[in-house]
């Protein structure tokens, strides 16, 4: 073999890292990253309490002053009674629009004519400004538990459904050819191709409805002023009784966190294989 | 990636609006009798709601009302996209302000911004200023969010390009990260635009009784349900026509961006 | 002349991962007017030198300088060729090739003149005002070198320039740079994990090694310029590039 030159010494090895992260490493990669939104928080929380002692502005009581009113009503009962005819109502709503609105969703992504029959409905119900349905449903269906719950159905439907069919429609459609040359028939395509293909968009759709439900939630039952949490926060809001509205709004911000944040842990169980 | 179906433009412009055409005429028709069958006071047909359109359109209230609840939209909105994109902006380019602000975003994200209207009439009491403020809220959220989102999303390498040939700050937001987060942006004002109209339509139904709100208000205290429901026709139609054309500026602005998903 | 000495560089963990070690003192000079290949498997610490020269990351420890000068920050004796094109979309060729230009304050006339001159010296008549999109690979990396060209660097700096288009392009590709190489003066630093395209292009060799990068050889290629367009059947190519790849097949493990 001809010689080959080399002007550069040979530099010994170091050990290869280990990739091996230790349990303990992980508790302070977590603590680190959740420190700095635990201190805005405080940081907003403590700044709110300072400015309602110091600025005495009727619309911005001092954060405890919330709590106080948020633990009264609790104590009274007006808001576990609300809680639980909106939570119903949300429920109810929320699965409706999941069991109508991903197959709808699904249909529409995979059959172009049913698309073009049906996409009309969804672009001027995603375009509308969506506290119309109020009125709208209220002359349908008067003031009974229906309205809320159709209402709740409709804001979180449409999303769901259009994201289904989103999903649907940005499959890659050489994993189709795939499954069809080893003669995949329709249901094997539609269940091993498109339906994990369009997960990823499925559950973010499903993410985005439960916002809009609790939006539905709220706003028609702050219309329509029987019980649930939006009745009292319109009963406190015409009484202009800053504390409270703030206690239950800390009340429905809650729910609303923590409804997305547990179908954004699904999601990210369910999506795993796309990261 | 290839879409899953073959390109729709293969498919003939009739039949796709012949079908769009024969389902919204079913809709029609089913609205017809239902209204027939149901024969409320509160709930119209559709050929009662096109007479009470046509008789809306031409009173000068409706167009004085349709005015007086814009103001509050053209204001609100301008300072949701002026305030919306340069907080946007500063949370997308900067670590720290994003850190800052993120939780609150977040729980704004979740807020129904309808509970605090009555905490802002409070506050600025019962005018434009508080509508306007009521529509700004409603629209800013989103837009925040997706212009940070269009600075993330940026591919970095345009960023690494541009700093290799020497670019400075300056240079660097005008010439790649605004043009870069342009189309995440516009899918920002597409829904901010949707959201304000929501705002300015809710705070009159809520709280201050003026302008569309009050006349749905109005109409259903008197059950008038065809000019209820041909106000909010109405409305609807505006905000498909806006909305529209708003996509439309989007796809002319933005010519090289992909396909917008919706969220 | 390039001098790059004691280079040390590591990233930061991201997630709780250990650090990475780009860089564990790396030694290297470069001969003014050279064209050197920078070989090697993923995670060899490659790119990173190619960073380092540009200025656009610094090193934790060593020094790089060029011609004496110590290197901190871009400047306007090097630019930069991506492998994934780096073009902006929203602008067409001649506004994308005199985009370093325009960075600099030139006047858009003056500019976009140079710019013209460039697009025929790639070989991109007829597609000046095509914006990237209605481009294919090859075309656009045309414009990408186009655009490092038109500020007229001392240095050029290639990042797997041609590692993102289809085999034929590639090879003319490679063939242009060949030919630009041999009537412009510049230094060519040209990162690659092909160890053919490495025989192909450099006068010299750098085979590097990853975890933790390093160099492990330099290798002169020895074959005389103007390169033979059939370079596969010469002998000391075929020889170099068998041992090349014996090299990188035993860092695999």
């Amino acid at each position: 073999m001809a010689t080959i030159t080399r002007d550069a010494k040979l530099i010994s090895r170091h050990p290869p890292a280990s990739r091996a992260v230790p349990f303990r490493e992980k508790i302070s990669a977590f603590v680190r990253t959740t420190r700095a939104t635990s201190l805005a928080l405080l940081g907003g929380i403590l700044a709110w309490e300072i400015a309602g002692h110091v600025l005495q502005f009727s619309f911005l009581p001092p954060f405890s002053a919330a709590l106080n009113a948020m633990w009264r009503m609790t104590l009274s009962g007006e808001i576990p009674r609300n809680i639980f005819a909106s939570l119903t109502a949300l429920f109810i709503g929320y699965a409706l629009a999941v069991c109508v609105g991903v197959p709808l969703g699904l249909v529409m992504g995979r059959y172009r004519k049913v698309d073009y029959a049906l996409d009309s409905y969804l672009t001027i119900l995603l375009a509308s400004p969506s506290i119309l349905f109020v009125p709208i449903l209220f002359s349908i269906f008067g003031t009974s538990r229906l309205t809320q719950i159709t209402l709740v159905f409709l804001y979180a439907f449409i999303i769901i459904t259009v994201n289904a069919r989103s999903g649907i429609k940005t499959v890659d459609s050489s994993h189709v050819e795939m499954a069809r040359s080893f003669g995949a028939s329709e249901r094997q395509i539609f269940s091993r191709i498109l339906l994990p293909g369009a997960l990823p968009m499925i559950m973010a759709g499903l993410r985005l409805g439960m916002g809009r439900g609790v939006r539905a939630m709220i706003n028609g039952e702050m219309l329509i002023v029987l019980i649930g949490m939006g009745a009292l926060l319109r009963q406190y809001g015409s009484r202009f009784d800053a504390a409270s509205v703030y206690g239950l709004l800390l009340v429905v911000i809650g729910i609303a966190l923590l409804c997305t944040s547990t179908i954004q842990w699904i999601e990210q169980r369910v999506t795993r294989w796309t990261m | 990636m290839s879409r899953i179906l073959p390109s729709t433009a293969r498919d003939p412009q009739l039949v796709r609006w012949g079908l769009r055409a024969l389902s919204i005429l079913f809709f029609l028709i089913g609205w017809e009798i239902l209204a027939y069958q149901l024969d409320s006071l509160l709930f119209p047909s559709f050929t009662e709601t096109l007479i009470a359109l046509s008789q809306l359109i031409s009173t000068p209230t409706f167009w004085q009302a349709l005015w007086v609840s814009h103001q509050a939209l053209l204001i609100g909105f301008a300072c949701a996209l002026l305030v919306g994109t340069t907080l946007g902006l500063i949370m997308g380019r900067w670590r720290a302000a994003e850190k800052v602000f993120d939780p609150y975003l977040n729980i704004l994200l979740a807020t129904p911004m309808s509970a605090l209207i009555p905490i802002i009439i409070l506050a600025i009491g019962l005018g434009l200023p508080a509508r306007a403020l009521v529509v700004f809220l409603f629209a800013v959220v989103v837009i925040v969010v997706n212009t940070r989102a269009g600075l993330r999303t940026l591919e970095p390498s345009w960023v690494e390009m541009a700093r290799a040939f020497g670019a400075n700050e300056k240079q660097l937001w005008w010439t790649i990260l605004i043009p870069g987060a342009l189309p995440a942006m516009m899918t920002g004002f597409y829904l901010g635009l949707g959201r304000a109209l929501t705002g300015m339509i809710a705070v009159e139904l809520l709280l201050i009784a003026v302008g569309i709100g009050r006349l749905i208000l109005d109409y259903q205290g008197a059950f008038e349900a065809g000019f209820v429901y041909a106000t909010i026709m109405f409305v609807v139609a505006e905000a498909v026509i806006l909305l529209n054309a708003l996509k439309y500026l989007e796809r002319k602005l933005t010519p090289w961006a992909g396909q917008a998903t919706i969220g | 002349m390039i001098e790059l000495r004691g280079l040390e560089k590591t990233f930061p963990s991201q997630n709780g991962d250990a650090p990475t070690i780009a860089l564990a003192g790396v030694d290297l000079k470069i001969e003014t007017d050279e064209f050197l290949c920078i070989l090697g498997p993923s995670g060899c610490g490659k790119t990173t030198i190619l960073k380092l020269i540009a200025g656009l990351i610094a090193p934790d420890a060593g020094t790089i300088t060029i011609d004496g000068v110590a290197v901190n920050a871009p400047g306007p004796d090097r630019a930069v060729v991506f492998q994934n094109f780096a073009l902006l979309p929203w602008a067409n060729v001649v506004t994308n090739i005199a985009f370093g230009l325009e960075l600099r304050g030139m006047a858009k006339t003056a500019r976009e003149a140079i710019a013209l001159d460039l697009i025929r010296a790639v070989g991109l008549q007829g597609f000046e005002h095509h914006y990237p999109r209605q481009l294919s690979g090859g075309m656009q990396q045309r414009v990408g070198l186009a655009r490092a060209l038109a500020v007229n660097p001392k240095i050029l700096l290639m990042d797997e320039p041609f590692a993102a288009v289809d085999a034929q392009t590639r090879r003319m590709l490679q063939e242009d740079l060949l030919q630009l190489a041999h009537t412009t003066r510049k230094t060519i630093i040209f990162v690659t994990h092909d160890m053919d395209e490495a025989v192909r292009l450099g006068d010299r060799v750098v085979l590097m090694s990853p975890r933790p990068g390093q160099i492990r050889e330099a290798i002169a290629v020895a074959i005389p310029r103007p390169r033979p367009v059939d370079l596969d059947q010469n002998p000391r190519a075929i020889e170099l590039k068998t041992y090349l790849w014996q090299q990188l097949r035993a860092m695999q493990n």
